[in-house]
C-alpha cells in the first residue's frame, strides 16, 4: 500500500470522525468550537440515604442523578449512611454538591417559623446552621424576619405566604414528597380517636378522647422506637415527649385543628408584641396532691433557660424575664416580638413541680423516677425498654375517659405486627412500614378485622437539597430544570404506594398544613425533561462536542 | 497451680486494658458524631456545642482517653448518653433478661445434647444417628430469627398457646426481682424463645458429646466393663459418658462467656428486651459509654469464662495438672 493511499484512507476517517462527533453535539453548538464554550459543569456527586434507611430517597437520588446524565452532566448519587451524611452537612467543610434528606413532622413545626425561617433564612447558612442548601435572598430574609414579628395572625399568615412564592420561584431544594402518617387502632376495643397531621394516632388529644367498647379500659399503645429517660429536661426522644406531655401540663396546647388554645392557662394577652401576660387556671394540683402555682410555671420556665436544655432553646431564647404580676399572673418579657411564642413556646413548656426540682442539684441528670406532674395522666412505672405504664389523674379539670394507658415497647415492627393481629396492643404510635399498611389494607383472611386504618398528612418532607455556594446549583435556572427532572408521581405512586403527597421545587409547608400552606405553589412540580433542555438552553447553557453540558459564559 | 492463676490473672487485667483502648479508640474512628442522634438535627448549633461540651466529646481525644482509663480503674463507666444514666445500670437490667433466657436455652440444649450425643455414638451407624445429625445441622444452619418467626406463627397466633413476644404481659412488670421474674406469666413468656435458642444450640453440644464418646468407646476400659457382662445403659451413662464430657464443659464454659452478647436476632424477633439488642442500638447511636462498657464486659466475661475452662479441666480430668 502507497504512503498515498494510507493518508487518503486516515483523511477519510478524520472527516467521518469529526462529522459523527459534531452530530453526537446535538447541533446545538454548531461550528462553535469547544474552547469558546463556558466551563464544563464540576463533575456532581448526590449524597443520598442508604437504601435501607431511606428506599425512597435512594431511588430518587437515582433517578435524578439518571435524568442529568442524559443531559450530559457528570454526576453520580453516592448512598451515605445517616450520621455521616449529616456529619458532611453541618460539618464545617461544606463539602458537598447535593444531597437528599428529610425533615420530620412535628408538631411545632406547623408553625411556618421553622419551615420559613430556620431552614431558609440566610443567618442560618453558616457551618452547623439548618439552612443546608446555602440559601441567600435579601428579599426572602426580610419576609422571614418579618412573619417571625408580627403578632397577627392574619398579617403574618400573608407574609408567610408570600415567602412561600420566593421560595416556589427560586427552588433553594426540591420537595421530592411527603409520607402520609399510616397508623391503626382496634376498633372494637374503643372508638373516638384523634388524628392529627404530623402526629397520627397517638397526639395529646386522643387519650382524651378514646372510649372503651369493652372492659378493656387501659388501651395499649405500641412503640417500635425505645424512650430514653423521663426528666422533662434531659428527655430527647420523640417519644419521651409524646409522653411526658400527658405528666406534665402545659399552658397552652394545640387544638387538633392546630390552634393554640389556653389548657393550663386560663388565658394569654398580648400586651404589647413584646410582653405576654398568662393567667393561670385555678384550682389545678400535682399528682402528690400539692397546688399549680404562678411560682411553679416562673420556675419552671427559669429553670428550662438557666438549664439551657438544648431541645428548647430556640424556643427560650426570645425569652428575657418572667415575672409574676399577680398571684394568677405570670408576665413574659421577650427581647423581641416573636410571632411562635404561644404556639410554640407556651405550648412546648412543661409546668414543673417547684417543691421537688428546687432542691435537686443537677437537675439534668436527676432520674425523675417517680415524675411528680400535673398533667391528665400519673406515671405509675417507666421499665426501660419495656414499658411505661400511666393512670389517669382523677383531679385532672378534664380527665380522660380511658383509666391509664400502656407505652409498649417492641423491637421491631414486625413484633407490633403480630401483636396488633392478636389484639395484645390496641394502637400504634408510629407509622406503619408501607408493607404493614398493605398487609392490614388487603386484610387476608379477615385476620385484621378488627383494626382500622388511619391516614393523615405527615407536615414533613422529603428532599432533594442543593449546595448553592457552588456550580452549577448557583445559578436558578439550572435548578429549575433540575425540578423539571424529577418525577414527582414516580415518587409517590410508584415508591410510596400512594400515601403520601406530592413535591415540587422549592415547597417547604405542604398542604396538610393547611392554614400556613398557599395553594399557589409550588410552581415547578411536573416531570417534563424537554422542559428542562429548554430552560437550561434558554439560561444559556451549552454542550460541547462530547455532548457535556457547558455553563452560561 | 497458684502461680499460674496468678499469671493467668495477671495477662487477663493486660488484655482487658488493651481491648479496651482498642473499643475506645474505634468508637472514636467511626464517622458522625452522636449528637447527630441524641439530639434532632435542627436544634441551633450552640446548643450542639454545648452538648459536646456536656460529654467532654470536645477535649482532645489523648485527654477523653486519660478520663476514660481513670474511671476504668474506679469501674466507672459513666453515663449513657441517650438513657441519661449510668452505663451499668442499663447493663445490669438488660443483663439479667438475656441471661436469664440464655441460661435456660443452654441447660436445655447441654442436657439433652449430651445425652442424645452419647447415645448417638453408641447407636453409630443407625438410623437414629443420621437422623439426630440432620436434626440438630438443620437447626444449626437454619437462621434464628427465621425459626423464631415460624414458632410464632405456628404457636402464638395459630394455636394461641404461648406469647407471642416480650418478657412478660403489658403492664404487669416492676417491683423486685423475684415479682418481675419469679411468676407464671413470665415463664410463659420464656418457654417459646428458649425452645427456639435451644434448637439452634443444641448442635455444639451434641455433635462434641458424639465425637468425643466415639473416642472413649474405643478404649480398653469399656472392652473391659463389657467383659464383666455390665449393663449397656449403665456402662454408657456411668462408664464412657462421664469421661467424654471433658470438651462439652469446656464448650459449655465458653458459651456462656459469649452468651452474654445474647443472640441479637432471637432478642429482636420476640421483642426481648436484653443487653444483644442495647449494644447494637448503643453503637448505631453513637453512645460511646454504654457501647464501650458492654464490650468490655463482655470480653472480660469471656476471658474469665476461659480462665474458668482450664481450671475445671485440672479438676475433672486428673491427668491435667498446671504445676
Amino acid at each position: 500500500m502507497s504512503f498515498k493511499r494510507k493518508s487518503l484512507i486516515f483523511g477519510c476517517l478524520l472527516v467521518v470522525t469529526m462529522l459523527f462527533m459534531s452530530a453526537c453535539g446535538g447541533g446545538q453548538t454548531g461550528d462553535v468550537s469547544d474552547d469558546e464554550l463556558g466551563e464544563m459543569v464540576p463533575s456532581l456527586v448526590i449524597l443520598s440515604s442508604l437504601p435501607e434507611a431511606n428506599m425512597v430517597n435512594y431511588e430518587m437520588a437515582q433517578e435524578v442523578a439518571e435524568e442529568l446524565q442524559e443531559l450530559g452532566v457528570d454526576i453520580v448519587a453516592q448512598p451515605m449512611d445517616f450520621a455521616v451524611l449529616l456529619d458532611v452537612l453541618y460539618g464545617e467543610d461544606m463539602d458537598y454538591d447535593a444531597f437528599t434528606i428529610g425533615w420530620s413532622g412535628r408538631i411545632e413545626r406547623l408553625d411556618p417559623d421553622m419551615f420559613i425561617h430556620s431552614i431558609f433564612h440566610s443567618d442560618n447558612a453558616g457551618v452547623g446552621g439548618n439552612n443546608t442548601s446555602r440559601y441567600r435572598n435579601p428579599a426572602f430574609d426580610a419576609l422571614a424576619d418579618a412573619q417571625r414579628q408580627e403578632m397577627d395572625l392574619e398579617k403574618r399568615r400573608e407574609i408567610v405566604f408570600e415567602a412561600q412564592e420566593i421560595l416556589a420561584e427560586d427552588v433553594p431544594l426540591i420537595t421530592l414528597y411527603s409520607r402520609a402518617n399510616m397508623q391503626t387502632y382496634n376498633k372494637e376495643r374503643f372508638e373516638n380517636v384523634i388524628n392529627i397531621p404530623g402526629e397520627g394516632l397517638f397526639n395529646e388529644w386522643t387519650p382524651f378522647t378514646l372510649t372503651p367498647l369493652t372492659d378493656k379500659t387501659v388501651p395499649v399503645v405500641a412503640s417500635n422506637v425505645n424512650i430514653d429517660d423521663i426528666n422533662p429536661l434531659s428527655s430527647k426522644s420523640v417519644y419521651g415527649w409524646r409522653n411526658l406531655r400527658l405528666i406534665y401540663d402545659k399552658l397552652v396546647r394545640l387544638s387538633p385543628e392546630i390552634e393554640p388554645v389556653p389548657w393550663a392557662a386560663e388565658s394569654w394577652e398580648v400586651v404589647a408584641d413584646d410582653v405576654i401576660d398568662v393567667t393561670l387556671r385555678s384550682g389545678m394540683t400535682f399528682h402528690d396532691g400539692e397546688p399549680v402555682t404562678v411560682e411553679d410555671v416562673k420556675f419552671s420556665y427559669d429553670l428550662f433557660i438557666d438549664q439551657n436544655v438544648e431541645y428548647f432553646a430556640s424556643f427560650l431564647e426570645p425569652i428575657d424575664s418572667v415575672e409574676i404580676t399577680d398571684e394568677n399572673t405570670v408576665r413574659f418579657n421577650l427581647k423581641y416580638a416573636y410571632a411562635p411564642f404561644i404556639t410554640n413556646t407556651l405550648a412546648q413548656i412543661p409546668i414543673l413541680p417547684q417543691h421537688i426540682w428546687e432542691d435537686i442539684s443537677n437537675p439534668v441528670q436527676y432520674a425523675n423516677s417517680e415524675a411528680i406532674g400535673s398533667g391528665p395522666f400519673k406515671l405509675e412505672r417507666f421499665q426501660t425498654g419495656e414499658e411505661l405504664v400511666l393512670s389517669r389523674f382523677d383531679e385532672y379539670f378534664e380527665p380522660p375517659i380511658i383509666e391509664g394507658y400502656i407505652f409498649q415497647i417492641f423491637a421491631s415492627p414486625e413484633g407490633v405486627l403480630t401483636a396488633l393481629e392478636l389484639g395484645n396492643v390496641d394502637m400504634v404510635s408510629y407509622d406503619l412500614v408501607p408493607a404493614h399498611t398493605e398487609q392490614i389494607f388487603n386484610n387476608d383472611g379477615g385476620r385484621y378485622d378488627h383494626l382500622e386504618l388511619t391516614e393523615a398528612q405527615d407536615i414533613g418532607f422529603f428532599y432533594l437539597g442543593f449546595n448553592i455556594d457552588r456550580p452549577p446549583f448557583d445559578n436558578r435556572e439550572f435548578r429549575k430544570a433540575v425540578a423539571y427532572l424529577t418525577d414527582y408521581d414516580l415518587a409517590l405512586d410508584v415508591h410510596l404506594n400512594g400515601y403520601g403527597a406530592r413535591g415540587g421545587g422549592g415547597f417547604s409547608i405542604v398542604e396538610a398544613n393547611e392554614f400556613w400552606h398557599n395553594p399557589n405553589v409550588p410552581i415547578y412540580d411536573t416531570y417534563d425533561p424537554e422542559m428542562a433542555r429548554q430552560i437550561l438552553e434558554d439560561a444559556g447553557f451549552t454542550w460541547d462536542s462530547n455532548g457535556r453540558m457547558r455553563m452560561p459564559k | 497451680m497458684l502461680n499460674f492463676l496468678l499469671r493467668r490473672i495477671g495477662v487477663m487485667f493486660l488484655m482487658i486494658f488493651l481491648v479496651s483502648t482498642m473499643i475506645f479508640f474505634m468508637f472514636r474512628l467511626m464517622p458522625g458524631d452522636p449528637t447527630a442522634f441524641v439530639v434532632d438535627p435542627s436544634i441551633p448549633t450552640e446548643a450542639r456545642e454545648q452538648l459536646l461540651d456536656r460529654y467532654g466529646l470536645n477535649e482532645s481525644l489523648f485527654v477523653q482517653y486519660q478520663i476514660f482509663i481513670k474511671d476504668l480503674v474506679r469501674l466507672d463507666f459513666g453515663d449513657s448518653y441517650f438513657y441519661n444514666r449510668p452505663a451499668i445500670e442499663i447493663i445490669q437490667e438488660k443483663l439479667a433478661a438475656t441471661l436469664i433466657l440464655m441460661i435456660a436455652a443452654m441447660i436445655i440444649a447441654y442436657t439433652i445434647g449430651v445425652l442424645i450425643g452419647a447415645l448417638m455414638a453408641w447407636r453409630r451407624g443407625t438410623k437414629f444417628e443420621s437422623f439426630a445429625i440432620t436434626f440438630a445441622l438443620f437447626f444449626r444452619s437454619a437462621p434464628t430469627f427465621w425459626i423464631g418467626l415460624i414458632a410464632i406463627l405456628v404457636v402464638s397466633v395459630q394455636f394461641g398457646l404461648l406469647p407471642a413476644q416480650g418478657m412478660r404481659s403489658a403492664g404487669t412488670g416492676g417491683g423486685t426481682f423475684s415479682e418481675m421474674f419469679l411468676n407464671l406469666d413470665f415463664l410463659r413468656h420464656l418457654i417459646l424463645p428458649t425452645i427456639v435458642a435451644s434448637l439452634y444450640f443444641i448442635a455444639t453440644p451434641l455433635l462434641i458429646m458424639r465425637n468425643s464418646m466415639l473416642e472413649v468407646m474405643s478404649e480398653d476400659y469399656i472392652e473391659m466393663a463389657r467383659a464383666k457382662g455390665i449393663k449397656e445403659w449403665k456402662i454408657l451413662y456411668y462408664h464412657a459418658a462421664r469421661n467424654a464430657l471433658l470438651p462439652v464443659v469446656t464448650a459449655g464454659a465458653l458459651f456462656i462467656g459469649s452468651a452474654i452478647g445474647g443472640q441479637v436476632l432471637l432478642e429482636v424477633v420476640f421483642s426481648w428486651p436484653g443487653l444483644g439488642r442495647e449494644i447494637v442500638t448503643a453503637v448505631t447511636r453513637h453512645d460511646y459509654p454504654l457501647a464501650q462498657a458492654c464490650f468490655i464486659i463482655i470480653s472480660a466475661v469471656v476471658m474469665f469464662m476461659n480462665l474458668v475452662a482450664d481450671l475445671m479441666y485440672a479438676f475433672l480430668d486428673p491427668r491435667i495438672s498446671y504445676n
